[in-house]
C-alpha cells in the first residue's frame, strides 16, 4: 500500500511546486486557489493509503513471492439486490424538480426522501435480515 | 471498502468546494470595493466561538471512534464519567456541538440579511452564501449521519464490526467538513 499512497504523495508534491510558481507568473486567483485545493485533493488520498499501510500487514499484491490463492477471502459486505438507492435517486429529483416547478415539491421530495435514506441506512437492520 | 469509497467521495466533495473557494477568489479580484464594503458587518468573534466549537466536536467525534474501536458502544460508568463513556455518548455531544454550530450560523445569517447582505444583493452576499451554505448544508448532512449510526447501534443486538466501519466512516465526513470550514473561515473571516 506504500506504492500507492507514494503515486499520491508524488502528485501532491507536484502541485504544491505548480501552485506558487503558477501564482507568480499570472498573478489569477482562480487557477491558484484550484491548485492549492488539487494538492489538498491528492494529500488527502496519500495520507489515507499511508496512515493505512502503517497499520496494516502488508497485502499479496505487496510481497513479490505471493500466491494467487492468499488473496481469496471476504472482501466485504456486498447487499445482492436493493430498491431503495432507486427511491432515494426519484426523491432528490422531486427536490430538484421543486427548484424548478415550485418549492411545496421540495417538501414532499424531502418527506418521501427521508423515509427512502432510512429505509436504505436500515434495510439489513430489520425484517428477516435483523441481527 | 466502504472507508476506501468514502475517501474517494470526499477527494470529489474536496473539488466541490474548490469551485466554491475559486469562486469567492475569482469575484474578489474582480470587485475588490464590495469587500471593502461589505466584510466590516461580520462578526468574527461570534463566528470564531462557532468555529471553535465545530472543532472540538472533532475532538469528540474521535474520542467516539476510538471507543468504536475498542468495541463500546455505551458507557461503562454513570452519565458524568466522562472518561468511561462509549460510542454513543461521544457521538450525542458531537451531534449537539454541530447543531449549535448550526444555530449560530442561522443566527448570523439572520443579522447579515438585517444589514441588507443577501444572495441577491451583491456578488459579495451570493458567494458569502453560496459558501458558507453549501458548508452548512454539509454539517447538517453529517448530523443526519450521526443520527443514523446512533440508530445502527440501536437497531442491532450486539455490535458489529460493520456499526463500527459506519462510525468510522461518518468521522472521516466529520473532520473533511471541519477542515474546509477552517478554510472558509480564515478565507472569509480572517483575509478581510
Amino acid at each position: 500500500m506504500r506504492i500507492e499512497a507514494w503515486v499520491f504523495g508524488i502528485n501532491a508534491i507536484f502541485f504544491a511546486l505548480v501552485g506558487p510558481i503558477y501564482w507568480y507568473m499570472s498573478g489569477d486567483p482562480t487557477g491558484t486557489a484550484a491548485l492549492i485545493m488539487t494538492t489538498l485533493l491528492a494529500l488527502l488520498v496519500a495520507f489515507y493509503l499511508g496512515f493505512h499501510a502503517k497499520k496494516m500487514d502488508s497485502r499479496p499484491e505487496d510481497r513479490k513471492e505471493a500466491e494467487v490463492y492468499e488473496g481469496t477471502g471476504e472482501i466485504g459486505f456486498f447487499p445482492p439486490y436493493s430498491w431503495w438507492p432507486l427511491w432515494c435517486g426519484l426523491c432528490v429529483t422531486t427536490i430538484a424538480l421543486g427548484i424548478v416547478i415550485g418549492w411545496w415539491l421540495v417538501i414532499i421530495g424531502f418527506g418521501a426522501g427521508s423515509i427512502a435514506l432510512i429505509g436504505w441506512v436500515f434495510e439489513f437492520y430489520r425484517g428477516e435480515h435483523a441481527h | 471498502m466502504v472507508s476506501v469509497g468514502t475517501i474517494v467521495w470526499l477527494a470529489s466533495e474536496l473539488m466541490f468546494f474548490a469551485a466554491l473557494f475559486a469562486s469567492y477568489y475569482t469575484i474578489r479580484a474582480v470587485v475588490p470595493q464590495l469587500w471593502a464594503q461589505d466584510t466590516p458587518k461580520l462578526d468574527v468573534p461570534f463566528a470564531s466561538v462557532n468555529t471553535t466549537v465545530l472543532v472540538l466536536s472533532s475532538v469528540s467525534c474521535q474520542l467516539g471512534v476510538f471507543a468504536a474501536e475498542r468495541g463500546q458502544v455505551g458507557r461503562a460508568g454513570r452519565l458524568f464519567e466522562v472518561g468511561k463513556w462509549g460510542l454513543r455518548e461521544w457521538f450525542v455531544l458531537t451531534y449537539v456541538m454541530g447543531a449549535f454550530f448550526i444555530g449560530g450560523q442561522a443566527k448570523e445569517y439572520a443579522g447579515m440579511i438585517h444589514d441588507g447582505i443577501t444572495i441577491p444583493s451583491s456578488p459579495y452576499g451570493s458567494i458569502f452564501y453560496l459558501a458558507t451554505g453549501f458548508h452548512g448544508l454539509h454539517v447538517t448532512g453529517g448530523l443526519i449521519a450521526f443520527l443514523f449510526v446512533l440508530g445502527r447501534t440501536f437497531m442491532a443486538k450486539h455490535f458489529t464490526h460493520e456499526q463500527a466501519v459506519t462510525a468510522i466512516v461518518v468521522s472521516y465526513y466529520w473532520h473533511f467538513v471541519d477542515i474546509v470550514w477552517i478554510g472558509l473561515f480564515a478565507t472569509i473571516y480572517l483575509l478581510q
